[in-house]
């Protein structure tokens, strides 16, 4: 029996008059590649920034293994083990790849422990830092500034950032954004990979990679949930292709 | 952050050239190379917050002023000499301000920060300059200075001799937190603070620690300064001289440390020649400053940089 990692329920923002996002109940279980998908200003990057705590929600709750986390700040929902990665690559340009890494694994280690010892002795953060490098396939990047990457790479290093946290849940605001096929290729290889041993919950726009990669698809229509099924349940939904999926076949 | 090979050798040598001055019992060279090694600890520990953690802050006088009054009204009204006692609570009295101030001001970002610092040594300014008891705007003498046994601070080579123990130590202190992860926490929000927090950072906190901790080290460079001329003023709260700091970090090269201790020998130097050479001095550092900042982005420092950028 699948565990449920994730639940919102009734979750909503309101910007004004506007619902950015509305009632949203959802569920994401342990292990699952769940994504949300939807036209643009369907509300999914709000709904990804109401999990992360970066925005409030207006009503409603959002539960990470049955903890209720809707008020907290984003740094305690981080370190409750929820990544998120935006839609734009969001690393930091003057650090090589290698010491972004670091910073990544260092915000789990506790802060009293941080002063004065120079960062390189630390052993078991070098160490999440290095393994996280790997995971991103950046080694031979390791002492590139993350400025000087390709934006593929950089969505990779970003990737990298998030796993060096060692994160139960991923949060992905569309990875494949901006990147160009070969690129693309690349992180949905990623993608795969990291799925094996975790929770994600994806928003993109990429459909070809939605439908192959998601174990389950939940279409967004503004702020509401429009359906949530298999790839195939959502692919053969009358109201799904009305409301978004048009002519294109997926 | 790693010091090139050449910068480190030219550190030490300015330090152990500094280190043989008081040998010389040169009144003026000791006390006017005494002030500008103050500065050099006033604009390193302005640099901890403008160079790594990306806080512009205008209330650094306020801890520099803060910490030269309570000197003073220690030696003063409590006949407190030893600085085995004035120095411990003139840091923390500043230690205390600055987590006030700090957890006030850092509620604002960007420019609202700078306005709110400003506005915090403004208020500081007007306190000391008006308020009875505190010698108005001549300000008050340190009747006894520093004294430890036969060691007495009022002597211009001991004094010189402390200032330059305390911007050794802090010069090593500031090295070593920001070759920490502490450090490069703060670079890292410097860089991206949206993105810090996500990753798990409470980054307001490592901004507050930070605030605080150069704001007690403004305070040492106070502490030395009254120490030195046996003198306070509230001049030390305007915002000239938080201003003047700011350029003298921009000016040497923010986020390098050593970068503030060059603009502080350097502007020293360029005012005290310049003043022999005319009344209009000022207008020579102006125009010194536009050309290194147009010219030379990296401040003074970036000239030491080696080949990696």
């Amino acid at each position: 029996m699948a565990e449920t990692l994730l639940e919102t329920s009734l979750l909503s923002r309101r910007f004004g008059a506007l619902a950015a996002v509305d009632s949203v109940s959802l569920a994401f279980q342990r292990g699952e590649v769940h994504a949300v998908i939807g036209p643009n200003g369907a509300g999914k990057s709000t709904f990804l920034s109401l999990i992360s705590g970066e925005l409030r929600a207006s009503s409603g709750r959002v539960r990470f293994k049955s903890e209720d986390v809707t008020r907290l700040t984003p740094d305690r929902i981080s370190r409750l083990g929820i990544g998120r990665s935006y839609q734009s690559a969001n690393v930091f340009p003057e650090l090589t790849c290698a010491e972004c890494l670091w910073l990544a694994a260092q915000s789990r280690a506790r802060p009293s422990m941080l002063f004065f010892r120079p960062a390189e002795t630390y052993a078991g953060i070098g160490a999440r830092a290095e393994r996280a490098l790997q995971e991103c396939r950046l080694t031979a990047r390791r002492a590139t500034p993350a400025g000087e990457l390709s934006y593929g790479e950089q969505r990779q290093l970003e990737l990298g950032m998030i796993l060096a946290t060692e994160p139960e849940l991923l949060l992905l605001d569309e990875p494949l954004a901006g990147l160009g096929h070969d690129e693309a290729i690349s992180v949905i290889a990623l993608l795969r990979e990291v799925a094996r041993s975790s929770t994600l919950l994806l928003v993109e726009h990429d459909m070809d990679a939605v439908f192959s990669i998601a174990d389950r698809i939940t279409v967004l229509v503004g702020g509401r949930v429009l359906e949530t099924g298999s790839p195939a349940q959502i692919r053969q939904s009358r109201a799904v292709r009305e409301a978004y999926l048009g002519d294109e076949q997926p | 952050m790693i010091v090139p090979p050449r910068v480190r050798a030219l550190l030490i040598a300015g330090a152990a050239a500094l280190f043989l001055v008081v040998f010389s019992g040169d009144r003026f060279w000791l006390q006017f190379l005494g002030k500008t090694m103050i500065t050099c600890i006033f604009a390193m520990s302005l640099d901890l917050l403008v160079g790594f953690a990306g806080l512009v802050s205008l209330a650094h006088a306020a801890f520099f002023g803060l910490a030269a009054y309570l000197l003073a009204g220690l030696s003063n009204h409590y006949g407190l000499v030893s600085p085995l006692a004035t120095l411990p609570l003139c840091l923390a009295g500043v230690g205390l301000a600055a987590l006030l101030i700090g957890w006030l001001s850092l509620r604002a970002s960007g420019v609202y920060f700078i306005m709110v610092t400003l506005a915090f040594t403004q208020m500081l300014y007007y306190f000391f300059n008006d308020a009875p008891g505190f010698g108005g705007s001549d300000g008050l003498y340190v009747n006894d200075r520093p004294r430890l046994g036969p060691i007495d601070f009022g002597e211009r080579t001991v004094a010189y001799l402390a200032i330059w123990i305390a911007l050794v130590a802090t010069y090593l202190l500031l090295l070593r937190v920001v070759r920490g992860p502490f450090g490069r926490v703060l670079i890292g929000i410097r860089g991206n603070e949206q993105r810090m927090r996500s990753l798990g950072y409470p980054t307001g906190r490592y901004k507050l620690a930070a605030f605080v901790l150069a704001g007690g080290l403004a305070g040492l460079a106070g502490y030395l300064d009254a120490t030195l001329y046996g003198f306070v003023n509230p001049a030390h709260f305007g915002w000239r001289v938080s201003g003047l700091l700011l350029m003298t970090v921009l000016l040497g090269g923010k986020g390098t440390l050593h970068g503030p201790v060059l603009g502080a020998l350097l502007l020293g130097f360029l005012e005290h020649y310049g003043e022999q050479v005319t009344t209009h001095w000022n207008a020579i550092v102006g125009a010194f400053v536009i050309a290194v900042v147009l010219f030379l982005p990296r401040g003074l420092a970036g000239l030491l940089r080696g080949a990696r950028g």
